[in-house]
């Protein structure tokens, strides 16, 4: 399991570097006057040496021919030049004009600065950005009434739009080109076919030229010919994008009344298609948050599995723990930045900040993993000595004076860190996400299941391949027996909790970049939490494990199914206790002949 | 042989105190001695102490821990409050026949299952059934698995924690997350006039005197005795032949009713109700308040609900932000060094103080003469023959606080038959015993 998730994001993160680098060699300037399929270039060889589009542009805007014009503006298509983009949108929008020195040569310019009290601003040439000199040598003013604008006609408009559509498409950064595709996807523009087609044979991303060729297909059925729009939706039935479904109910509506049965019938299927496509995605996307929200469920769960699971201690304050861990990467955070001002008590503290620069920022979540987990281990230890080595012996009893604990440490964190939450933010590798065939898939999300799965090889290993899980082990057991071997049970009990609370630690870092950090975190894991532990039995973490993500798979597709979250949860809830009927010991339990356990 | 329920001295102490709570106070507040916000804020505690004593007669007694007594609590409160809600009839703010939650939420008839809460009676017969029907079912899950110790409490609190879930909807029809609030008449008289208020606070007083005088009777009881024993060694009464699951399933839906009573009588005062008083955190305060006072007793529990409440009310005003650290702490201490709670506070240090005598008197008899095994002749207070020998810890003040607690809960003190066997220290009663049938067949052979 967690080979297959490693393979898939060293294979996204080189497909992730081939589009980057395919991208960037894509900001050429293609001269395309007649768009012609035999001129298009390759994608990958790129033919001509970019020629300036600002000159083109302003050769453009020089000419006096419309056609000629358009035809100059239309070369610039697959041009990702934002200069062209920029130049292009502000004539569109009637910010361009021209000025006849007084040599009688006519050149385009702009404004710049703020206007004066009679409405006067500078004028700059648009070829050079220099201002124009006006007379006396100082720069010239002038109003908008006193200079001619740049007319457009609709042709060229159109041209324009072309243009800047395309800049947007061959934009280096692979997620700005797939909003772009899906905007005008969503815009069904039957004008920027010809930009999309262009595109198509030089897209180097699959998963762009996929959404390129929906988007097509999605502006062909806005035009008027009939095969066109039958073509298009055998397309969409080939493609099954989900946003095309309105459309195809429409167009399916039309065609009936139309009685044009073929067209209907095509649409249908398109729609038939898509709805199944859709029913896919939304299981395996269940599966995905089962997935992740079970491995959630594991992290919160796996220190109490040590805790209680193996120690017998029910420890309330796990959930502070966890906060204690999600606090730890908060403060880290705020170090790495400009430092954190606290004022606990009325006193007032400073940490002081590094102000990291923006990599070693992005760092600050690999500090924050160890230090998480060592606060919280020293406060496990610090609870152990003090309070819960009294207490082994009432595990009740443990109950209620952890839960005291909780309440203090919970009003702490109030009083240091405020009752609101605070705001801890993700690096950028693990804010984003991936989308496979309309499933997606959370980076934080992939995360958090490898270390769920991660954080699981590292306890098991630690009770099983070392020493000191060994004496673990033998204090579970027997604690007597092991005592009478020389085990200092004591010290094994100090050490494993702190173990567990550690891990509690971990958890909270981890779901600092999940969920909100705040005072009450510990409370929303705790009860799902003790949860997991009782069904998965106590003492083995393999049943933990089985059942942190069986909870959490229940527990997502219950609310698929149900379409309403808090109703999924009391029924998870409510078949805990029923399965609790027939295994009242869990999934997993060790043997033991004693009478009382 | 058997104990009497009621020495005489304690039908007189609660005789009393009945005649204060029922009649003197609201009298007093009658003539204006008491004002009426003060009578209300008693008559919550009394509330709350019902709610502990329902958390008592389950862990103090039978050793359930049970986190689920605040949802039976807000359960009473909620069928009272729907009778409550009904009877605003056209005082809402919308004017209309339906509470202003379903005007709110574009309700135009009201839902079926709210009918029947026009009649009084049937909605006192809902706070006495439901928690107990709710009850039944989870208890006989629950103890037919034979659930018990953590687990029961882990699961109790899941079922608290749902149960919250459940009413914050707004589907079912509770009124949300602000549920029910706005209550106008009771009886036709305005409810929170003081006549209506007082009449309540007495009500409330009465059904504490009931319920503790039945739980006394109850615990006093052979039922009580089988009960207690559920709690020290199951095992033994399932050998002996009781079923232990119906003991304790009987206990169980008795003390929700307990709950459920008291939620309604503080709906009735306090004037609101809401999902936040399910929470399983509340039934923990709950379960606070009985260890504070004392559990395996029936005095504790109320003790414990007034005193911390009372404390409460003052450090909320007093120190709002530091409040739940002192409540958190004074948890804390309490289950370190004060297991039997306030009551149990001078048997504590009466024990404390003879252990230290012991130990002092161990010290100066051994100075002079360390060979002499112990003075015979002397005082009574030397203890039998084991006890000051061989103490197993240091007789310091902190370790004679927390270690002598055994593994299983304290018994009641003033009940022998819970803790006789399992603590010999504590129980001044039990040592000259060994002497005197030590010495029996001395007198007993002219």
């Amino acid at each position: 399991m967690p080979s297959r998730f490693l393979i898939r994001t060293l294979l996204a993160l080189t497909l992730a570097c081939f589009t980057k680098q395919a991208g960037g060699q894509q900001g050429g300037h293609v001269i395309v006057g007649e768009p012609e399929p035999t001129e298009l270039p390759q994608p990958g060889g790129m033919i001509q040496p970019p020629a300036n589009a600002r000159e083109v542009v302003i050769e453009a805007l020089m000419s006096t021919d419309p056609a000629e014009q358009a035809a100059l503006v239309r070369s610039l298509l697959g041009s990702g030049d934002p200069d062209a983009v920029g130049l292009l949108t502000a004539w569109r929008e009637g910010y361009i004009y021209y000025h006849d020195d007084f040599e009688g040569d006519r050149f385009p310019v702009r404004f710049d600065g703020e206007a004066d009290g009679v409405g006067r601003r500078n004028v700059v040439r648009l070829d050079n950005g220099e201002p124009v000199p006006g007379v006396g040598g100082q720069p010239m003013r002038a109003t908008e009434n006193q200079l001619e604008l740049a007319f457009t006609d609709s042709r060229l408009r159109q041209a324009m739009r072309s243009v800047t559509d395309m800049a947007a498409l061959v934009a280096d950064n692979h997620n700005r080109r797939l909003a772009a595709v899906r905007g005008i996807a969503l815009e069904q523009n039957p004008d920027k076919i010809e930009a999309l087609e262009l595109r198509l044979p030089l897209e180097p991303s699959r998963q762009i030229q996929r959404e390129i060729e929906v988007a097509i297909a999605m502006s062909q059925l806005r035009l008027p010919e009939r095969e066109i729009k039958l073509a298009a939706c055998r397309e969409l039935e080939r493609l099954t994008p989900i946003p095309a479904r309105d459309t195809l109910r429409s167009l399916a509506r039309e065609a009936e009344t139309d009685g044009d049965d073929e067209l209907a019938a095509a649409a249908t299927d398109a729609l038939a298609a898509i709805e199944r496509h859709i029913t896919r995605v939304n299981a395996a996307g269940t599966v995905f948050r089962g997935l992740s929200s079970g491995s959630i469920l594991l992290i919160a769960a796996i220190g109490l599995a040590i805790t209680f699971g193996l120690m017998g201690v029910i420890n309330m304050a796990h959930g502070e723990l966890i906060a204690v861990g999600a606090y730890t990467a908060y403060i880290v955070q705020c170090v790495f930045q400009s430092g954190l001002r606290l004022s606990p008590f009325g006193y007032s503290v400073a940490i002081p900040g590094f102000n990291a620069s923006e990599g070693w920022f992005q760092a600050y979540f690999l500090f924050a993993i160890p230090l998480s987990f060592l606060v919280a281990a020293l406060v496990g230890l610090a609870i152990e000595r003090t309070i819960i080595r009294h207490l082994y012996r009432r595990p009740l009893e443990s109950l209620l004076a952890t839960w005291g604990l909780s309440l203090v440490l919970q009003q702490l964190f109030r009083l240091v860190f405020g009752a609101s939450n605070v705001q801890v933010e993700s690096p950028v590798w693990l804010s984003g996400n991936w989308t496979v065939y309309g499933v997606m898939f959370g980076w934080n999300r992939v995360f958090v299941i490898g270390f769920a799965l991660l954080i699981i090889l590292v306890t098991y290993l630690f009770l099983n391949r070392t020493r000191f899980g060994l004496l673990v082990r033998a204090v579970v057991q027997n604690r007597q027996m092991a005592a009478c071997m020389g085990v200092r049970t004591e010290r094994v009990n100090m050490i494993t909790f702190a173990f567990g609370s550690g891990l509690a630690g971990l958890a909270g870092a981890f779901l600092s970049q999940i969920g909100n950090v705040g005072p009450s975190l510990g409370q929303s894991y705790l009860i799902d939490s003790f949860m997991t532990v009782v069904v998965g039995g106590v003492g083995k973490l393999i049943g933990t494990v089985i059942s942190a993500f069986s909870i959490g798979m229940a527990d997502q597709s219950l609310q698929q199914i149900l379409l309403n979250p808090v109703l999924g949860k009391i029924l998870v809830l409510l078949a805990i206790i029923l399965f609790l009927q027939f295994r009242p010991k869990g999934l997993f339990t060790t043997q033991n002949r004693s009478l009382e356990e | 042989m058997k104990e009497k329920t009621f020495s005489r001295t304690h039908l007189l102490i609660l005789g009393l105190l009945s005649i204060l709570l029922i009649v003197v106070l609201p009298v007093a507040n009658a003539h204006g001695y008491i004002s009426n916000f003060q009578l209300n804020t008693w008559g919550k505690y009394l509330c709350y102490a019902m709610l502990a004593i329902s958390v008592d007669l389950l862990w103090g007694y039978t050793g359930l821990l049970s986190l689920g007594q605040a949802m039976f609590f807000t359960l009473g409160g909620y069928m009272f409050g729907m009778h409550l809600m009904l009877m605003i009839g056209r005082l809402g703010s919308y004017q209309s026949d339906l509470p202003d939650f379903m005007v709110f939420s574009g309700l135009t008839t009201l839902p079926s299952f709210w009918q029947p809460f026009y009649s009084f009676s049937f909605s006192m017969l809902m706070v006495v059934l439901l928690p107990a029907l709710v009850a039944l079912a989870f208890g006989f899950l629950a103890f037919r698995a034979r659930i018990k110790g953590v687990y029961f409490s882990i699961l109790t609190q899941a079922l608290t924690y749902s149960a919250a879930l459940l009413f914050f909807r707004n589907e079912l029809m509770m009124g949300g997350d602000n549920g029910f609030t706005g209550f106008r008449r009771l009886f036709g008289a305005e409810i929170r006039s003081p006549e209506v208020q007082r009449w309540l606070f007495v009500a409330t007083g009465i059904a504490l005197v009931a319920t503790y005088v039945f739980c006394r009777w109850l615990t006093r009881s052979k039922f009580g005795l089988i009960q207690q024993a559920v709690r020290d060694i199951e095992a033994r009464v399932l050998f002996s032949g009781y079923s232990a699951a119906a003991f304790k399933l009987f206990v169980f839906v008795l003390s929700a009713v307990i709950a459920s009573i008291g939620g309604a009588l503080y709906v009735a005062q306090v004037g609101s109700i809401n999902p936040n008083a399910m929470t399983p955190d509340k039934s923990l305060e709950a379960v606070v308040w009985c260890a504070v006072g004392g559990r395996g007793t029936l005095v504790g529990p109320i003790i414990g609900a007034v005193s911390v409440n009372a404390a409460k009310s003052w450090a909320t005003q007093a120190y709002p932000d530091l409040w739940l650290i002192m409540l958190g702490a004074i948890f804390v201490l309490v289950v370190l060094f004060m297991p039997r709670g306030l009551v149990g506070l001078p048997a504590q240090f009466a024990w404390a103080g003879r252990r230290i005598n012991a130990f002092i008197q161990e010290r100066r008899g051994r100075r002079p003469n360390s060979d002499d095994d112990g003075n015979d002749g002397g005082d009574d207070d030397s203890g039998g023959p084991g006890t000051s020998r061989q103490p197993p810890d240091p007789p310091t003040e902190a370790s004679a606080m927390s270690d002598p607690v055994p593994a299983d809960p304290p018994g009641d003190p003033a009940n022998p038959h819970a803790r006789g066997q399992t603590e010999p220290p504590l129980t001044p009663a039990a040592q000259p015993q060994p002497r005197r049938t030590s010495a029996d067949p001395d007198p007993s052979t002219p």
